[in-house]
């Protein structure tokens, strides 16, 4: 193999005498950061080495073997044989070998020596890299992860803020519920105790005895919204009311009990799995869900159908009727509290129903809709989607 | 034995060095020390048949240079990067994506492995799957943990697979 200049011993540590112009060229070096050189040739392999930082270059070997920053870049050092001056830098490299020992971190420059027709591989130690600029990259590092988990925190207050005025606006609805709704009987009591004083005084008897049968009615109604309300704020989901349940066996009993008219048809259809919920809420959801559609059909002859469908992550609950359906501007509203779309005394209950149904599928994480497109075409559908793992 | 070279991108901090050292000696070490310029190291790749014997030059970078690394002569003829984000850090995983898109301008063709790595901490569900960015951009998605060296290797075989079938 060629050698590139008259080297004394390529891997000696102490020069001969003869060698004090390539020892002062060796302080130069050294002088400029440079304290490892190390010669290959055109076919990649190690001709000669000198000097500390490149001990762990054995000569006769390909370069790529020890210095493994140079695998690869075959085609670059190619290119740099025919452009004059060209160099290949590699600033900053720590070379780590699979036996785990890592060299100082160096500088890499590659140049051309066209005279000897050879690589010389300077090798000099990376002195700009200081403990300042190790230290700041791990101040970097930790400060980064801080601004992670400020934002992971940030999301989570996000998220029980929301909660917050979800429960908010539920606190604003209970309010207005008490401060309106509740009003009217206890307004439409004192204005009957007023006239019953008014008529006891007068001793007109035969008028004292409707005022107090009316007053039983309001005093009914209101011990009704009152049950009606302490269900609607009562729906919790609770982990000890998880139970094994047949659903469609839970559905069979629901229609089973319903009260209808003789010729109502109820039919059960789909795939209703036995899992693990909430037996007690779904029940409350099914039997209001069909009790709606039974009261609020207008004709006997009518009909709902009960489909479920298993999804991997969900149980879907269709509940259909073919009644007058909801119009478009009262889909929302059905959904309220105390909100009755029919005139008073048209149907039983409290306009609770509906308001109760969302609450406990919400409340179970699930979620529910209405589908109906009244009253161009009959019927509505209530969607429920039921989880089947539950957040509970 | 064919010698391939493999760029290990990412942000700062999201585990490239512990990547590696999971890969190549199997050990974690708790201590950051961050990675100045660049580590270089040799993995060989275990036989496999019907695959030339191959070792992979695996440059770990340090996690500072960004974008700047594709004009940087470190990158010069590698055949493929493995681009490394951390799991618990959502600004980590859109600078992988970032980093894909440039890589393959960069070095097209080249095989490229998106890494959502620190699955052994705490994460959002939602972070384990694939973000609709690297979707798009159809490469394939690895979770990992340095800590524990689930599925490191993994990444890095298939690498050495695709550099293989590709002829990279």
């Amino acid at each position: 193999m060629k050698q590139p200049m008259p080297l004394p011993a390529a891997n000696s540590k102490t020069p001969e005498p003869d060698a004090a112009p390539l020892l002062a060229a060796g302080i130069l070096l050294a002088k400029r950061g440079i304290y490892g050189v190390v010669w290959f040739g055109e076919d990649m392999f190690v001709t000669a080495r000198f000097g500390p930082l490149v001990e762990f270059v054995e000569i006769g070997t390909p370069v790529g073997d020890s210095v493994l920053a140079l695998v690869g870049l075959e085609p670059e050092l190619v290119r740099i044989r025919s452009e004059p001056g060209a160099v290949i830098d590699l600033p900053s490299v720590s070379i780590v070998s699979t036996s785990d020992t890592a060299t100082p971190r160096a500088n890499l420059t590659v140049i051309w020596a066209q005279e000897q027709k050879s690589y010389l591989l300077l090798v000099g130690r990376s002195s700009s890299r200081s403990d300042l600029e190790v230290e700041l990259s791990r101040q970097m590092r930790a400060r980064l992860i801080a601004e992670a988990a400020v934002t992971a925190k940030s999301k989570e207050l996000a998220r029980v803020n929301t909660d917050l005025e979800r429960a908010n606006s539920d606190l604003e609805a209970y309010a207005s519920i008490i401060s309106h709704d509740l009003k009217a009987p206890m307004r439409a009591f004192r204005y009957m105790v007023d006239d019953l004083e008014a008529e006891l005084a007068t001793g007109a008897s035969a008028t004292v005895q409707s005022k107090l049968s009316a007053l039983r009615e309001q005093s009914k109604r209101m011990s009704g919204m009152l049950t009606a309300l302490l269900d609607y704020s009562s729906v919790t989901a609770k982990s000890d009311m998880l139970a094994e349940t047949d659903t469609h066996a839970l559905v069979t009993a629901i229609v089973a009990s319903m009260p209808r008219p003789p010729h109502f048809k109820i039919a059960i259809s789909g795939d209703w799995p036995r899992m693990t919920t909430l037996a007690a809420p779904l029940d409350l959801v099914l039997r209001n869900l069909v009790d709606n559609a039974i009261k609020h059909h207008d004709d006997d002859t009518g009909s709902v159908t009960i489909a479920a469908c298993d999804r991997h992550e969900v149980l879907l609950i269709e509940v259909a009727d073919d009644g007058p359906g909801i119009r478009p501007e009262h889909q929302t509203a059905v959904f309220l509290p105390f909100l009755k779309l029919e005139r008073s005394g048209s149907t039983d209950g409290h306009g609770m129903g509906l308001a109760l149904v969302r609450r406990t599928v919400e409340g179970v994480g699930g979620s529910l809709t209405l589908s109906s497109s009244a009253p161009e075409v009959r019927g509505a559908i209530f969607t429920i989607f039921w989880p089947k793992t539950l957040l509970l | 034995m064919i010698a391939r070279k493999v760029m290990l991108l990412g942000e700062i901090g999201v585990g490239k060095s512990s990547i590696v050292q999971r890969l190549v000696f199997d050990r974690f070490e708790l201590t950051y020390k961050p990675t100045i310029g660049v580590d270089v190291y040799r993995y060989e790749v275990p036989d496999r048949l019907g695959r030339e014997r191959m070792s992979l030059i695996v440059w770990d970078t340090d996690g500072n240079f960004g974008e700047a690394i594709f004009k940087h002569v470190y990158m010069k003829e590698a055949s493929a990067a493995i681009i490394v984000s951390d799991i618990t850090r959502p600004q980590t995983i859109a600078t992988m994506v970032g980093l894909t898109e440039g890589f393959r301008q960069a070095l097209p063709g080249r095989h490229v492995a998106m890494v959502l790595n620190k699955l052994d901490l705490p994460h959002e569900p939602e972070s384990t799957v694939v973000p609709a960015d690297a979707a798009k951009l159809g490469f394939t998605l690895y979770r990992t943990s340095a800590k524990t060296g689930s599925d490191v290797h993994t990444v890095f075989h298939e690498a050495a697979d695709a550099i293989a079938r590709r002829k990279l």
